[in-house]
């Protein structure tokens, strides 16, 4: 197990400067880069003093180099779109969408494995058809419409919630020592805080989680009813115990192992929403930044995105397979 | 093909029934098996209806002079809502007819779904063949890249590719072709090493078939059946991803693309003209939706693993 957790995390970074090595040179494809940094009336010297600067001057292979090298040093480029330091950026930004994606995962995956059981128990009656069509749903939802639609009948009807990530007057009421709006209205203790960042969450977290939703319903129902149909079930009930302790205790333990991938599977696609959710609804995330940059031909900061998020991918995908031993005592993991 | 029929059917019957029809027999029992449950059935229904609507586009709406794919300008009938005569779903800011926009979207959805599922499963057999075929180190580093592919997420990559190639059709396209792959040839490599054990193979190495011959003959209708289901939820997912893509503002400006009809509706919200973005958001989740619940549907008939599920 540890030889083979060991051997995965050394074969990471190879992946990491692979996928790293692909995304350079795409997006060195379309040409030189300069674009986004330059300003009308530039002189000459200017742009090559600018070339110079972002290594621009040079071949692509050395341009990879200079940026690898950045990245050592922690340095991923400058944002044309933000004005400043990539990694500034990201440090700014990076709790907005994780304060989204955690408000999205819980309600997915309460709600996801929730139903699944629900509807695994209700086999083949109308209830379990009406949960599998909400399923279906979710996995076939364009995020960009299901947010539009909820700030349609929610925010320019009916007015119940709100657009963006704050209330101006309430954020800047109260200090923001850690920028996860949650938690500094807890810090400070401002019940107006917290009630304001719970309200603006619930619409862009409805919307970013319900494909996962999905996922999660489908993962946990086909695999509880595979459980459901094991011996050791029947020997638990044969023993006695109550429908409800058969499925909590017994059955729904070892379902939830096949489901625990989806739901990691399901964190990274979420974490890919937010370039979609957060333009809906004016979120001042990562993921605004990107569809910015994307549109605005910003390399540097679609890069470091490109990268963050396979990066980050791949770690779920370890830590899945890592927590998949754990859970199932069957799963021998190969020691080549 | 003439030892699977040996395989599966009782001898009598084969030395009375031709192997077409044996053929066009079993095609005949799994497609009423795939269509006997309420929701593929409906979703096949939906496909055929925007199918054909697709198809016979221009006996629904007249085409724009203009280039069919681009939404005409009605300037008397700016932003009017459902129902106006003239325009049953109302017009959009700049007088584009919705159910204009609708209509040859669905073409314009066909035909991106059609090309991109096409290129992958052209790539994916190039490379999965490849590597399932010559084996050894090739594959090993086939199969590392495929990997390495699966790995990368499937809505950021495209868009930085086809931020990178500049804001066209063709460019989505080869954008999402260029990330679906990977999966195509995983299954065709893996349905290549399991099916060249089987007996039949043997039987036609045996009688003397050439490798190519094999592989045309034996080998590749038989890993058909993974790639068609994943191919039918390609389609889907084609078109979620490019109105996704188009939604963000990789796609021409003004064309009849329901991501991009969405993106460009968006402004409207403010201004209480919801069906600008509704209903061509609402085509794209049908779309979605019908291809999901067949593919599904087909998956649960034709692959055993997921019996009962």
């Amino acid at each position: 197990m540890h030889r083979y957790i060991t051997r995965r995390l050394l074969a990471l970074p190879f992946v990491i400067v692979v996928v790293s090595i692909l995304v350079f040179s795409m997006t060195r494809l379309g040409g030189t880069t300069i674009g986004p940094y330059l300003e009308p009336g530039m002189t000459d010297e200017e742009i090559a003093a600018l070339e110079e600067r972002f290594n621009l001057d040079e071949p692509v292979p050395m341009q990879y180099l200079a940026w690898l090298g950045g990245v050592i040093r922690g340095e991923l480029g400058w944002s044309a779109v933000a004005a400043s330091p990539v990694v500034d950026v990201f440090r700014s930004r990076i709790p907005a969408s994780f304060e989204l994606g955690v408000a999205a995962s819980l309600w997915a995956v309460t709600l996801g494995i929730g139903l699944g059981t629900f509807s695994a128990r209700r086999r083949n009656r109308l209830s379990d058809q009406l949960t599998s069509v909400f399923a279906v749903g979710g996995a076939s939802m364009p995020t960009f419409w299901l947010g539009i639609v909820l700030l349609i009948i929610f925010w320019s009807y009916l007015g119940w919630f709100p657009h963006g990530r704050s209330d101006f007057r309430v954020w800047a009421s109260i200090p923001h020592p850690t920028n996860f709006y949650v938690i500094d209205s807890i810090l400070a203790g401002s019940w107006a805080g917290l009630k304001d960042a719970v309200w603006h969450l619930v619409l862009p977290a409805l919307t970013l989680g319900y494909g996962a939703v999905g996922i999660v319903t489908r993962m946990m129902r086909s695999s509880l009813l595979e459980e459901m149909g094991k011996d050791y079930v029947d020997a638990a009930r044969a023993r006695g115990l109550p429908e409800r302790l058969v499925v909590r205790r017994h059955a729904r333990r070892n379902a939830f192992i096949p489901t625990v991938t989806v739901i990691g599977l399901s964190i990274g696609i979420m974490f890919e929403g937010t370039v979609v959710v957060e333009t809906i609804f004016g979120w001042p995330g990562l993921g605004s930044w990107m569809a910015d940059s994307v549109l605005s031909g910003d390399q540097a900061t679609t890069l470091a995105f490109v990268i963050f998020t396979s990066i980050l991918f791949l770690c779920i995908n370890l830590l899945v397979d890592v927590t998949y031993g754990y859970l199932d005592r069957r799963v021998v993991l190969r020691k080549t | 093909m003439w030892f699977q029929t040996v395989r599966t059917e009782t001898a009598p019957r084969v030395l009375r029934d031709t192997p077409i029809r044996v053929k066009a027999r079993r095609l005949w029992a799994t497609t009423r098996e795939v269509f006997s449950r309420g929701s593929t059935a409906f979703g096949a229904t939906l496909i055929a209806a925007m199918l054909t609507m697709a198809i016979f586009a221009p006996l629904i709406v007249d085409e724009n002079p203009r280039g069919a794919y681009q939404m005409p300008r009605d300037l008397t009938a700016v932003a009017v809502p459902p129902g106006t005569e003239g325009h049953p779903l109302g017009t959009t800011r700049l007088g584009g007819d919705v159910l204009y926009g609708i209509v040859w979207g669905a073409r314009l959805s066909l035909q991106l779904s059609l090309y991109v599922v096409a290129g992958a499963v052209l790539m994916g057999l190039i490379v999965g063949c490849t590597a399932g075929i010559v084996g050894g180190k090739v594959d090993a580093f086939l199969m590392r890249t495929v990997d390495v592919f699966l790995s990368i997420p499937t809505l950021v990559f495209p868009l930085a590719i086809a931020a990178i190639l500049g804001p066209s059709f063709v460019n989505i396209v080869v954008a999402l072709a260029a990330i679906m792959w990977a999966r195509y040839a995983r299954i065709i490599r893996s349905q290549i090493l399991q099916v060249r054990e089987e007996d039949y193979v043997d039987a036609a190495r045996t009688i003397g078939d050439s490798k190519f011959g094999i592989i045309r003959k034996d080998i590749l209708p038989n890993s058909l059946t993974p790639v068609a289901v994943q191919a039918t939820l390609d389609m889907g997912h084609a078109v979620l991803l490019g109105a996704t893509l188009a939604f963000i503002g990789l796609a021409v400006a003004g064309q009849a693309e329901w991501g991009t009809l969405v993106s460009e509706g968006q402004a409207d919200i403010i201004a209480g003209r919801w069906w600008t973005s509704a209903f061509p958001g609402l085509m794209v989740f049908l779309w979605a939706l019908s291809f999901n619940l067949v593919g599904d549907g087909l998956r649960d008939v034709l692959d055993p693993r997921t019996e009962g599920r």
